[in-house]
């Protein structure tokens, strides 16, 4: 036994002793890294990985045009990415690992709500900044962390202004199948039915489904039996396309509306055209070829030139995180004080290079929470493309206030 | 006193991991160090119950998840301090284990399994879903750490915070050692050489394995009750069936049945991934073919193969 030990101890000093003989590379003169920590395999990759991609191709055009200029010198940008597969604990690791061993100050990325509120649950006491992507959890940025923005608004600011539509539209009755277990899907869902409760109607099924669920036709079977006028599915694209294609197998003639954000070729890989056919998707007004400013159009074209693929709906989110950060950077005058960074931040208009079309609160891009807005926008699929058909009604600057309100 | 090697051994490697925030260069290391010790917490009551009893036990994440949940909500709730909630953790947990243990554990064999894998699918479930008690998905943020700037120790500072798991997974190694060393880790080892004689010779088997599966539970639940406070930060998907793996596999990579075995293993399914971050997409390939070819070629764990070498190089030696 005691041999037994002893041979362990020296097997355990062996495998620490290994990461120990590494050090931190000392950052090169002019260049500033930048970290992501985002979900680059597993089920969460189809949003993780396209923001990834975004971050580097952003930072390649702000070092095309010079780099970020701060007192005279030029930083050029550097990305290092690392896999957080969305999951907290990992997510942890990696911002651990991009802090303490890359020494990396401004960290980009954030896909996955869980992963972004367990690192901004310590980021406050870091000399870091977080800029969050896609993730759209309302509890990110309801605590006002001084040094954390987000550029997708919340769930449930979207769910409103959803909900308020498919009330005007008249449906009294609408069945709900989302990903619930998912708390921003169930954020979104509470909002549109509130809404949808002030215009009138109800939601007379909330039925549930895992991420990793394909085949969805028992809960539509039995949605299918209470007579809705609609349905509203919300959840990750692959499950939202299995579920409007099953709901054409199985005969549902009734508006389907979703929360999704899925490029068009997402939902190919999973549905035929003709089964998308009439699909409503209420989100915010992300990047799809019908609704894109000239900005939105060339991100697109440069996307999918360099990856050999359309950019998703919701990348453009980190896309824009970057470009705000270069102007907060060259604003605050410093790459080492990342408070006068995150201050920087918070004074920002929305960049001209920003892709998404964001609502100033006050005139600026990061409300006091900093948390930015979109319009919300209501996309309908036809004829194999998600067209841009009108815009939702949201007033950002109430919600502002509402999200303050929380603490 | 006579002279041992181990006993130098294992204090040259506590007091290397303590001082390990002196040693090391960047800090990212020192906060694997603690998830490596709190997974040693959590490995070593799984190896009473799969490495002695023989029993393979698929709930241990879901068990840590009690704990982490249990010491936050009573903080929230009853406003006690953390050091009671984390003292109060593995109780709280060692009484759902009794509770569900005690009527459904008398099965054998891979329905033990099987029962283990369903309380941790319930346990995850359940967190997700009573959302008005757990906060569901979107977890729960702002987890106190134990003490504070005007205490003793401050252990926001992860050196500080290195020295607590330390000790706590020092004295849960030694409370795993004592247990194996007791008449009941004895009857626990004969349950897994052959459960039908044990039960012949007039001996309640299943109490044994209720007790072993009890006592894993509790020292799931202080690991999980650190982790929450460590990280501050807790939501179901961290006390899922993947974390669960992980702990069997820490007691396999190890080495099974050794009080040694999950120390090694933790640090090794913590660690592994880490170092293998390199390797972007194929890294979790990587991870898994290492665990494939771990287990095929060191049934009895990093532990045994150490022990086969240094047989070897004594009878060399002779």
């Amino acid at each position: 036994m005691m041999r037994k030990l002893t041979l362990a101890a020296a097997a355990l000093a062996g495998a620490i002793a290994g990461p120990l003989g590494g050090s931190s590379a000392a950052a090169a003169e002019r260049t500033l890294r930048i970290g992501v920590s985002d979900a680059l395999t597993g089920g969460a990759s189809v949003y993780g990985l396209p923001q990834a991609n975004a971050i580097r191709m952003a930072a390649d055009e702000i070092n095309a045009a010079g780099g970020v200029k701060v007192g005279g010198d030029s930083y050029m940008l550097d990305v290092i990415a690392h896999d957080d597969k969305g999951n907290p604990t990992e997510a942890t690791n990696a911002v651990r690992k991009l802090i303490d061993f890359d020494e990396v100050k401004y960290i980009l990325g954030f896909c996955c709500s869980g992963a972004a509120s367990a690192v901004a649950s310590f980021i406050a006491d870091e000399d870091a900044v977080m800029l969050v992507g896609n993730a759209a959890e309302r509890s990110i940025t309801a605590r006002g962390i001084p040094n954390l923005v987000r550029t997708r608004p919340p769930a449930d600011y979207t769910g409103a202004a959803a909900g308020a539509f498919v009330g005007k539209r008249g449906h009294k009755r609408v069945a709900v199948l989302g990903a619930l277990d998912v708390g921003f899907y169930a954020l979104y869902v509470d909002a549109f039915e509130k809404e949808l409760n002030k215009a009138g109607g109800q939601t007379i099924a909330r039925e549930s489904f895992g991420l990793k669920d394909r085949d969805m036709t028992p809960q539509l079977t039995k949605i299918r039996e209470m007579n809705p006028d609609a349905l509203l599915v919300v959840g990750y694209v692959e499950p939202a396309a299995f579920i409007y294609r099953q709901s054409v197998e199985l005969g549902m003639d009734i508006p389907r509306y979703g929360f999704t954000s899925g490029s068009e070729e997402q939902f190919l890989r999973v549905a035929t055209s003709e089964q998308m056919e009439g699909v409503w998707d209420l989100r915010p007004t992300e990047l799809t070829l019908q609704s894109a400013t000239e900005t939105g159009l060339a991100c697109h074209r440069n996307y999918t030139e360099r990856y050999g693929m359309p950019p998703s709906p919701s990348s453009p989110y980190a896309h824009d995180n970057v470009h705000a950060l270069k102007h907060a950077i060259e604003a605050a005058g410093t790459v080492d004080d990342t408070r006068a960074v995150a201050r920087a931040l918070r004074e920002l208009a929305p960049p001209s290079e920003a892709v998404m079309q964001y609502l100033p609160v006050d005139g600026k891009m990061f409300d006091r929470n900093g948390q930015a807005y979109t319009a919300n926008g209501a996309f309908q699929w036809r004829g194999g493309k998600w067209v841009y058909v009108e815009e939702l009604p949201s007033d950002a600057k109430a919600y502002s206030e509402f999200l303050a309100s929380l603490r | 006193m006579q002279f041992r090697p181990a006993y130098l051994a294992l204090a040259a490697a506590a007091v290397g991991l303590a001082l390990l925030p002196q040693i090391i260069v960047a800090k990212y290391y020192l906060h694997l160090s603690i998830l490596a010790l709190i997974w040693t917490i959590a490995a070593q009551g799984q190896n009473l119950i799969q490495g002695h009893a023989g029993y393979v036990s698929i709930v241990q994440a879901g068990f840590m998840g009690i704990g982490a949940y249990g010491t936050t909500l009573l903080g929230m709730h009853f406003a006690l301090p953390v050091w009671l909630t984390m003292l109060l953790a593995p109780f709280v947990t060692a009484l759902f284990a009794l509770a569900a243990g005690y009527p459904s554990l008398r099965v054998k064999g891979r329905c033990f399994a099987i029962v283990t894998l369903a309380y941790n699918l319930v346990i995850f479930i359940v967190l997700t879903n009573w959302t008005s008690l757990t906060h569901g998905e979107a977890g729960i943020t702002g987890i106190p750490k134990p003490g504070g700037p005007d205490g003793w120790f401050d252990f926001r500072d992860r050196a500080t915070f290195n020295c607590l798991t330390l000790i706590l997974a020092g004295a849960m190694t030694g409370l795993a050692w004592l247990i194996a060393r007791s008449r009941i880790g004895q009857t626990l080892r004969a349950i897994r050489q052959n459960e039908d004689l044990v039960g012949a010779i007039g001996i309640p088997a299943w109490k044994y394995k209720l007790f072993a599966f009890v006592a894993a539970a509790a020292f799931a639940g202080l690991a999980g009750a650190v982790y929450a406070h460590y990280q501050s930060f807790i939501n179901p998907e961290v006390f899922g069936l993947a974390q669960s793996l992980d702990a069997i596999l820490a007691v396999i990579v190890g080495g099974s049945g050794a009080i040694a075995g999950p120390f090694i293993g933790a640090f090794f399914v913590v660690f592994l991934p880490e170092y293998l971050r390199f390797a972007d997409a194929f890294r979790l390939i990587i991870y898994g073919l290492a665990l494939i070819l771990a287990t095929i070629f060191m049934p009895r764990g990093i532990v045994g193969v150490a022990s086969d070498l240094w047989a070897r190089s004594r009878r060399g030696r002779e």
